[in-house]
């Protein structure tokens, strides 16, 4: 059994990472795995920043990543995957949805956003990157609600999870509403077979 | 299966996922709670979410209270009538709750009573970092910390016998990487009796045959006494001593699980002692008193303040004074704590090698920070509070220049809640938030000591809950101040709970509504008057007729939360028609953005559009644009 598997949902508030991290989290009981876990609810839901931390395997204690020791970093948006980069491990590996979501607070002048490659090329400096547009697959899938679901599958298709997709597949049916399951599995698999093309 | 049918259905021995508030909602029924009473607040809510919705099931009592002080006092009832009840807050809650609190313990309890403290370190959704365990032991209160979800389940369930057994209430203070952790749990059985509750006279002879404070206080001492023998023979403290071994650590709580990790990455498995704390109140002295004897340097991880260290110091002094105490040197006394900083302070003490090298990590952490843009939380598009404070701001800025005022600049006394969002810019309609109501009780003291046009700006459920003495006091003593009541019909920043002004109660029925304006009114107010958010022009008109009222004025804002609304109309099949900048009428002024502020308006370049997947469609920045550039889009 794997001892320990660290997975860092990054994102924004109302992006879906706690979803994603409550399907990782089932399909991981399903295997038998132990989990660990924390997120971000409460003031972070309101359009900020969010970071859901998940752990699985047969040694693991604390609810948070330590810094430094991430396999996975899931970024739902391409700053946001920056950010949280400290609980990555230089081994592991960058999944990122490369469409941004500009806060507001840029609009106004108080910030600023960089360009999508200056990040990319900062994340590629500290482990290897795969990216995606997640935000269009979603769309083909059935609406950007689905962001999260193509992640997941992007993180399947980067065959570093200990999970098989079958259990994955029923964990989504266990975890999504029962009217958004079919596009929630579609999504999935639109997520797993890009990641395949990326790498 | 949700996880709401796995806690009814669930049978014992079923390995579940479940958030620790989950756990500790299923840890109350399997420690069979029959009265569960609370008010919400990040991390805390979930708790009393969960058990509504399985009160029917289960046979259970549960209310939201109209603040905690009232929940506390539901639960200390139940349990002098013989009933299992529980009352849960976020840890500045329990300040709203310390009066009951401060005598629960003289009284005692005869059903099992626990008081559940949310604490939250880093003040992720606080107005501070506050340790309750101090709270706790001014009360003689014990408490008990649970590091993970299934210790939590497990702890509150045993709570409840305790506290029976010892006629005492107990305290259960998880932490926010408790509440919000996410964990396999083991359910355990759920039983079966029910106890009818009876009034058997008054509580404080239910137990003793003597009664008043000084005999109750004496009293107390005694419970505490045989609370502070039987804590050491409890699961939740551990020690695991080794003969050979100089060094010992202590980890409390959650911080159990940082400690075990930085033991095995320091490779330090086998080389020091360990002594898990789950009652950090009393502490288990026996056990830490072992410790102390067989080692030469000890620390102690805990997060917040330094409440057990203090305890091992003492006990240090009396069984081995030579040993050196290690805690808030080493482990940080602001934050939450992490494995990491758990790691750095042993690695410290033991002279032994970090796994990492952090410094080139935070080196290119560091660098990444330019390329980060902030990201604070803000007001949902379509939040009728965007409109509220957009009204309030520029109308009380107006009556500041040209009015009674001379120019003195308006005060915005803000509360807690959704609303505390419109500190931050571009809104910055919020001066404060310090406390529940508040909002109220400052803008009474100002009233007296500067000529300023002042307004308390506070949610309904905040209202409702620490809002009408304060109220009352600007009555009473006449202070010049508008109070805006931002009533959007929920507990919205802590997830939709209801309240005494939405009509419904915590399991879903109907009851009886409070109305702000009627309370107002009842409590004196001569100027009180209610107005549609959404209708800028309206509102305006009315904050600047509250505002010329010399006197207390209130003005209720009502409007139903945005989110709810997009919500109620996606169930009923409604289309949500976004609006979009004419781009041939939109001169650039920017108002829309700043100070308006909605997050679906976004600048690029030069030119500001709609992302229509954001929009609501309220149209509020339609009334605001000055030149009628922003309309709604065709069906």
């Amino acid at each position: 059994m794997i001892e320990e598997f660290n997975i860092i949902l990054a994102g924004v508030g109302g992006q879906g990472t706690i979803l994603a991290s409550s399907i990782l989290g089932t399909a991981a009981i399903m295997t038998g795995l132990n989990v660990r876990g924390s997120e971000a609810l409460g003031m972070s839901q309101r359009g900020g920043a969010v970071v859901g931390h998940l752990r699985i395997g047969s040694v693991v204690h604390g609810p948070l990543v330590p810094e430094g020791k991430g396999d996975v970093l899931v970024g739902f948006e391409p700053s946001e995957a920056l950010r949280n980069i400290a609980y990555l491990s230089r081994d592991g590996l960058i999944i990122v949805n490369t469409r941004p979501i500009i806060p507001p607070i840029v609009s106004i002048g108080l910030s600023v956003y960089p360009s999508i490659d200056e990040i990319l090329g900062k994340l590629k400096q500290y482990a290897q990157v795969v990216t995606l547009d997640a935000t269009e697959l979603a769309e083909k899938a059935g609406g950007v609600i689905t962001v999260n679901t193509v992640m997941i599958g992007a993180l399947a298709g980067s065959g570093r999870l200990p999970i098989k997709n079958e259990t994955i597949l029923k964990a989504i049916e266990r975890c999504v509403p029962k009217e958004t399951i079919a596009i929630n599995q579609k999504a999935f698999k639109l997520g797993y077979n890009e990641i395949l093309r990326a790498f | 299966m949700g996880v709401i049918d796995f806690l009814m259905k669930g049978a014992p021995g079923d390995r579940v996922l479940l958030m620790g508030n989950e756990a500790i909602a299923r840890g109350a029924v399997e420690g069979g709670v029959q009265v569960a009473a609370a008010y919400p607040g990040t991390p805390s809510s979930e708790i009393l979410d969960t058990l509504a919705e399985v009160a029917d099931h289960f046979g259970i009592y549960v209310e939201w209270s109209a603040n905690e002080k009232v929940a506390f006092e539901v639960a200390l009832a139940a349990s002098y009538c013989g009933l299992r009840a529980m009352a849960s807050m976020k840890h500045v809650g329990v300040n709203v709750a310390h009066d009951p609190f401060m005598t629960s313990a003289h009284i005692g309890a005869k059903g099992g009573l626990v008081l559940v403290s949310c604490d939250d370190p880093y003040a992720w959704s606080s107005q501070n970092e506050q340790d309750n365990r101090f709270i706790a032991r001014q009360a003689y209160v014990p408490v008990f910390e649970p590091c993970d979800p299934q210790e939590a389940k497990d702890m509150t369930a045993k709570c409840f016998e305790l506290s029976e057994e010892f006629h005492h209430p107990i305290m259960l203070r998880p932490t926010t990487r408790v509440c919000h952790a996410r964990a396999d749990v083991v359910l355990g059985e759920v039983p079966k009796e029910k106890r009818k509750g009876v009034y058997e006279g008054r509580p404080d002879l239910l137990m003793y045959d003597a009664r008043g404070a000084r005999i109750n206080r004496v009293r107390m001492l005694q419970r505490f006494e045989k609370i502070r023998e039987a804590v050491n023979e409890l699961p939740y403290n551990r020690l695991e001593l080794l003969d050979d071994a100089k060094f010992g650590v202590i980890g409390c709580g959650l911080s159990y699980n940082y400690v075990k990790e930085a033991i095995r990455w320091l490779k330090l498995d086998g080389k020091l002692s360990l002594l898990k704390i789950g009652t950090t109140y009393p502490v288990p002295e026996k056990l830490i008193a072992e410790l102390l004897h067989s080692v030469n340097e000890v620390l102690v991880v805990e997060e917040l303040e330094p409440f057990v260290e203090l305890y091992v110091n003492a006990i240090a002094k009396d069984v081995n004074p030579s040993v050196k105490v290690h805690g808030k040197d080493l482990i940080p006394l602001i934050g939450e704590l992490s494995t990491r900083k758990v790691t750095e302070g042993l690695a410290k003490a033991t002279g032994s090698k970090l796994f990492l090298d952090y410094s080139s990590l935070d080196k290119f952490c560091e660098e990444s920070k330019p390329l980060l843009p902030m990201r604070p939380p803000v007001l949902c598009p379509g939040c009728p509070h965007r409109a509220s404070l957009y009204a309030i701001k520029v109308t009380a800025k107006k009556v500041a220049a040209t009015d009674y005022t001379k120019g003195v600049k308006p005060i915005f006394s803000g509360d807690i809640g959704c609303y505390g969002l419109g500190y931050l810019p571009p809104i910055e309609a919020i001066d404060s938030a310090i406390c529940m109501g508040g909002s109220i009780g400052l803008a009474n003291g100002y009233a007296h000591v500067v000529q300023a046009p002042i307004i308390s700006i506070i949610g309904d459920s905040t209202f409702l809950h620490a809002g009408i003495p304060a109220l009352i006091n600007a009555v009473y003593n006449n202070a010049r101040i508008m109070v805006a009541v931002l009533d959007n019909d929920t507990t919205a920043m802590t997830g939709f709970q209801p309240h005494p002004g939405s009509g419904l109660t915590a399991t879903g029925l109907k009851t009886t509504r409070v109305i702000i304006e009627d309370v107002a009114r009842g409590c004196g107010v001569k100027f009180v008057e209610v107005v549609d958010p959404n209708n800028i022009k309206e509102a305006r008109k009315v904050v600047e007729k509250a505002l010329k009222h010399e006197g207390p004025s209130v003005v209720v804002f009502r409007r139903k939360c945005g989110l709810l609304e997009l919500r109620d109309k996606r169930k009923k099949g409604e289309k949500i028609i976004p609006f979009y900048i004419d781009s041939e009428k939109c001169e650039g002024c920017g108002i829309c953005i700043n100070p308006f502020g909605c997050p679906a308006i976004i600048k690029r370049d030069k030119s500001f559009f709609i992302d229509s997947i954001l929009c609501s469609g309220c149209g509020v920045c339609s009334q605001v644009c000055p030149y009628q550039a922003i309309v709604r889009q065709q069906e």
